[in-house]
């Protein structure tokens, strides 16, 4: 993965769900480490890098693990339990891994008054999961969440760092095939 | 791309350029009359001046709560030498309200000058745009607009000349509707989680870090500069004494041209339903519309004649809260859609306070099992028992906000509620 | 308006009070004798007012105050009983068991349950859940505290204590909303010498110690406020004691010692303490060690002190009361006195980072500093100091573990004042049985100066008596002294006798104990 530096204003700043992750991926290193130390500039204290640098981990490894936690706590002078406790509170940050594409569906009112539960059905049937599971080949995993604030555009389905707009029960095969 | 639907009845003042992509670079902005508001406030006026002219447009707060801005402002410390920040609250979270993207994948350099302008009036040495993490088609629109307002000098040290530097650096959320309450959202940039604080202290007394802040919503800011440049008598011009201005109404659900809207604060909430936004789908009827966003009480059909000020939508039963419209025809079922807005209460609760921890979890738990068929004639009663157990008691008002469509659709539809319950019954009786 | 140095007039449920500004309405309201519920709120820790519980009304408020962070105004009237103060606590109850198991009769917390206690004072007997509830089931937090989640009602005092009290952050909140628990990091145990408090914090059964688990029913306690005698910092503590065995001992505020805490290995020290194979009767030696009756020892240890057995030597406990050792120095100067002993164990020190003051002192006796006072010398080896001992020798309440082979022979008279009857004791000419410190009244001298009492919370095994008791009645015999009646009397003639007690008394200690002359001048010295 080659990286062009970036600006510290928006270091931390980056979308924290990407197809191309590794579980694996080294963290804090070359441009990930620059990224750190020039997020550490940005707060008064290093306790409020915390979701930065939990983004930019998940961004590298797509899941936050308990190593990913310990190293975290490690380096920003927190304890272990202190990081997941800030981990379980915010719904991005993902407890295990998902498939190569999250496929997240909003089924807040606005959604769910234009047929998101359909959207939802239709996706779990196509990708053959359940809430949650990655599918048998590894690239989908669908979940349902709350308001993603684009609901004049219902249903609103987000795709790792792309959102799909007006999905409807009709659009979800080619949103699926144009994935692929 | 144009911008989805316009209306020449709008008053289009921060969104007079959604739509136009070329609005969304620095040269583009700059062409249409960009950061001149900014040259204004930093090269020609005081602290003090900039406050002014806000407090004369009479501006109010567009996240929800409507207090007053140059207000807002003037609370801050004057001559201390603390660090100030200004905490641009861009964490859009409440169901139904999608105006601030609007305003920042359109034009974010607007939302960065009001920014700037804002920082400097309040004294702010550095100033985060705390974007909910959700937005992933938004923040890197954001990004670059802030990467070439540094490479620009409008941000960074002595900005333009004018001797005054401010940093500025975009902070983003991860999943928490409870990191737009003010302080919560002050706990969430400080790195904890992201629950309210007890108030007092207040954010201008003891903000984020523990330092003299000032939160301010994205519309609220983005208006700013227009206001400096024109000034507060301008602004004036449009809404009511009390609701000046023009206020976005991002408008979803069922409706023919759902999207978002700005019109003048007294425009009629009728014709922003019927006429801008083009009325219900063919053949239905509008059986309930929510104005402010998920957590303020809903209309009736037959209560939607009223003005969408402050004032107009408070006397009509309601509040103009963040300005999400979420409109309900016949089709709907009014116990599954409360049920849908409780669950995600239940869901964003922060957990601290008893009533909201738990009556979101109970009063969803009761809506849900009534609506499979379950319900009970004494859980009317009860819910609204639970609703005013909830309301008003706790350090927020999430709890406040899960209450409120509960008892305003067990007042107005009822029905609804009694229909579900006596299927119920009938089914049990059958078996 | 009244000025900041000033007080300010409050108006509880009819009752005024004059409070200093920045009291809580909770603080003031205690005051008057109203105390208001509460789960958050503990005294000893931050206030988030989170739990809502202790909400009042104030006149002119539009909402109802949450007291425990509400500061008074003047002339500010509060109703902690009105009817909407009254149904949002009913409320909060409510809200409070829509999870709750209601599993008290296996509950450890049953009994002093704050949840319990509400419950029945709100008169909740029927509930209006029925739902089915959340289940969370149990898990260890360290290796001896167990978590029940289903009981626990996230008022997070036990998250503020690790992170305010011992600083070490380890326990949170995981989740949010309904779906919160506390945990430490997944799969962790944590380990902290202060690590109990959490279970005194907490108001329900949701933090126990597994130790107690399922021993006793709390209502099955017998209660005494005793000093625990782990180490040289002197504990205030309450003994919970059932079948007279202690059970179980929990801090009692002081904040001059140990503020609200008190240190793991001081619970488990005290617990079983002088249970097992006691020392019952006061023994002769004859051909063999045969029990007697106390006047028959009185009269021996009488007649071998006239006797003029030379110089007294003496080897003491650094664990026996201010008032023994007294009464032990008095025995000793009838024969001349000629040096006393005692060990001090040491270990490792424990300091608690957010109260200081408190720590497990290294010294892990809690009387050193009061043998001091009574001319006893701390020694690596007191046994070496005495063994060959021509004179009356004199051991109190050391087990004599580790003495040397042969201790004690060639002594002119041998006396052994104790609780166990080791086998080196067996080679004592007469043997006296004493009680511990949970089976008398005394005092302890801490590290700091401070004299502290403590109150009986065990019957004594058999014939043992307190040593004021009987080495009294034997001073008596011998024309030194009368035999005092009580420990307070035995501590007005040690106060009488020793200037550094000077002026003290038991009813001037107090509960909170008095400093010692010097340490008195060097506290007016430090501040």
């Amino acid at each position: 993965m080659s990286e062009r530096k970036l600006h510290p204003a928006v270091a931390g700043a980056q979308p924290m769900y990407r197809a191309e992750n590794d579980p694996d991926a080294p963290l804090f290193e070359g441009a990930y480490k620059q990224r750190f130390d020039d997020i550490l500039t940005r707060y008064p204290d290093k306790r409020a890098a915390i979701l930065p640098v939990l983004a930019m981990c998940q961004e590298l490894r797509g899941w936050i693990s308990s190593e990913t936690i310990e190293r975290v706590a490690e380096l920003l002078d927190l304890t272990p339990a202190y990081v997941l406790s800030i981990t379980s509170f915010y719904t991005m940050f993902r407890p295990q891994p998902v498939g190569k594409y999250l496929i997240q569906v909003c089924t807040s009112i606005g959604c769910d008054l234009c047929g998101a539960e359909n959207v939802v059905e239709k996706l779990l049937a196509a990708t053959g999961t359940r809430t949650g599971e990655i599918s048998e080949d590894g690239l989908y995993t669908v979940i349902e969440v709350e308001c993603l604030g684009a609901c004049g555009f219902a249903t609103v389905v987000q795709v790792n760092e792309r959102v799909y707009e007006s999905v409807k029960t009709e659009t979800v095969t080619r949103l699926l095939e144009e994935l692929r | 791309m144009a911008y989805p639907h316009s209306h020449p009845r709008e008053t289009r003042i921060l969104s007079e350029h959604f739509g136009e992509i070329e609005a969304t670079t620095l040269d583009g902005w700059i062409e249409r009359g960009g950061y001149k508001a900014v040259e204004k406030a930093l090269g020609s006026m005081s602290r003090e001046q900039v406050i002014e002219v806000v407090k004369e447009s009479g501006l109010r707060g567009r996240g929800g709560a409507g207090f007053p801005t140059g207000l807002k402002w003037s609370f801050m410390p004057k001559d201390d030498t603390l660090p100030h920040y200004l905490v641009c609250n861009a964490d859009e979270s409440e169901p139904g309200t999608f105006k601030d993207r609007e305003i920042m994948r359109w034009t974010p350099h607007q939302l960065l000058e009001g920014c700037i302008i804002g920082s400097y009036a309040i004294g702010a040495s550095h100033c985060y745009i705390y974007i909910r993490g959700e937005f992933v088609d938004v923040i890197p629109v954001v990004n670059q607009a802030v990467v070439d307002a540094y490479s620009r000098g409008y941000l960074g040290r002595d900005i333009l000349g004018s001797g005054y530097s401010l940093e500025l650096t975009v902070h983003l959320g991860a999943g928490a509707y409870i990191a737009g309450e003010e302080t919560g959202m002050l706990n969430s940039l400080e790195g904890r989680r992201a629950e309210p604080r007890i108030k007092p202290p207040f954010p201008a007394a003891k903000g984020a870090f523990g330092m003299p802040t000032t939160v301010n919503n994205v519309e609220s800011l983005a208006v700013v500069p227009h206001i400096v440049t024109n000034g507060g008598d301008w602004y004036r011009q449009w809404g009511t004494e009390k609701s000046s201005g023009t206020k976005l109404f991002s408008c979803c659900g069922h409706l023919q041209k759902p999207g978002t809207y700005e019109i003048a604060m007294d425009f009629n909430l009728k014709d922003l339903l019927y006429d801008l936004c083009g009325g219900p789908p063919e053949g239905r009827e509008f059986k309930a519309v929510i104005p402010g966003g998920s957590s303020v009480p809903i209309l009736a059909a037959d209560e939607l004649d009223a003005e969408c000020s402050y004032e107009g939508l408070e006397a009509a039963g309601s509040m103009v809260g963040s300005g999400g419209l979420i409109a309900m025809d016949d089709s709907t079922n009014m116990v599954h859609a409360v049920r849908r807005m409780v669950e995600f209460y239940a869901h964003e609760s922060c957990g601290q306070c008893t009533q909201c921890r738990e009556g979101t979890y109970w009063a969803a738990k009761i809506l849900r099992r009534i609506e499979r068929g379950g319900g009970r004639e004494e859980d009317i009663p009860l819910l609204l028992d639970i609703s005013a157990n909830m309301a008003g008691k706790t350090i927020c008002v999430l709890s406040d906000s899960a209450a409120a469509p509960i008892v305003s659709s067990i007042q107005k539809f009822q029905d609804d509620y009694m229909a579900l319950i006596a299927k119920g019954q009938h089914a049990a009786v059958g078996t | 308006m009244a000025d900041a140095s000033s007080t300010q007039k409050v108006t509880i449920d009819g009752h005024e009070v004059m409070v200093p500004p920045g009291t809580t309405i909770l603080d003031a309201a205690e005051r008057v004798g109203v105390v208001l519920p509460r789960y958050c709120y503990h005294p000893g820790l931050s206030a988030p007012a989170l739990c809502r519980m202790c909400l009042v009304e104030v006149e002119g408020a539009p909402k109802l105050l949450p007291s425990c962070v509400q500061q008074v105004q003047d002339d500010m009237v509060v109703h902690t009983t009105s009817a909407d103060a009254r149904k949002a606590r009913r409320a909060v109850i409510e809200f409070l068991l829509v999870n709750h198991p209601l599993d008290c009769p296996i509950c450890d917390a049953a009994g002093q349950c704050e949840l319990q206690d509400y419950a029945f004072e709100t008169g909740q007997l029927h509930t209006r859940v029925t739902d089915p509830k959340m289940v969370l089931g149990r898990d260890n937090v360290t290796p001896e505290i167990v978590y029940f989640g289903d009981r626990c009602i996230l008022c997070t005092r036990c998250v503020r204590f690790m992170d305010e009290v011992a600083q070490e952050p380890v326990l949170q909140v995981v989740q949010r909303g309904h779906k919160g628990y506390i945990d430490t990091m997944t799969g962790d145990l944590f380990e902290h010498a202060f690590s109990m408090n959490i279970v005194d914090v907490c108001p329900v059964g949701a933090l126990v110690n597994e130790d107690f688990l399922f021993k006793a029913r709390a209502w099955d306690l017998d209660q005494a406020p005793s000093i625990c005698p782990g180490c040289s910092q002197g504990c205030n503590i309450s003994l919970g004691t059932k079948e007279n065995q202690i059970r179980r001992a929990k801090p009692r505020p002081n904040m001059e010692v140990n503020s609200y805490w008190m240190c793991d290995e001081g619970r488990k020290t005290v617990v079983n303490w002088g249970s097992g194979d006691r020392l019952e009767v006061p023994m002769l030696k004859g051909d063999s060690l045969l029990p007697v009756d106390w006047q028959r020892a009185l009269s021996a240890l009488t007649e071998a002190l006239r006797g003029e057995p030379g110089a007294a030597r003496g080897v003491a406990s650094a664990g026996a009361s201010n008032e023994a050792l007294y009464i032990l120095r008095r025995l000793m100067e009838v024969a001349g006195f000629d040096g006393g002993y005692f060990a001090v164990p040491m270990a490792e020190e424990h300091v608690l980072a957010g109260f200081p003051k408190l720590a497990l002192r290294s010294e892990r006796v809690p009387n050193a500093r009061g043998a001091e006072l009574f001319g006893f010398e701390r020694s690596d080896d007191p046994y070496a100091e005495v063994a060959s001992h021509t004179g009356a020798l004199f051991v109190l309440d050391d087990p004599l573990d580790g003495a040397p082979e042969g201790f004690g022979a060639s002594a002119a008279i041998f006396v052994y004042l104790g609780t166990r009857l080791s086998p080196a004791a067996r080679r004592a000419d007469i043997v006296i049985p004493v009680t511990t410190f949970a089976e008398m009244e005394g005092t302890f001298t801490n590290f700091q100066g401070r004299v502290q009492r403590f109150a009986p919370a065990l019957q004594p095994p058999g014939l043992a008596r307190p040593l004021w008791m009987s080495g009294s009645a034997t001073l008596e015999r011998l024309g030194t002294g009368s035999a005092y009646r009580s420990a307070a009397e035995t501590f007005a003639a040690l106060a009488g006798d020793y200037e550094e007690f000077d002026g003290l008394t038991y009813e001037s200690i107090g509960p909170g104990g008095s400093l010692i002359a010097s340490a008195r001048t060097q506290t007016a010295r430090a501040g």
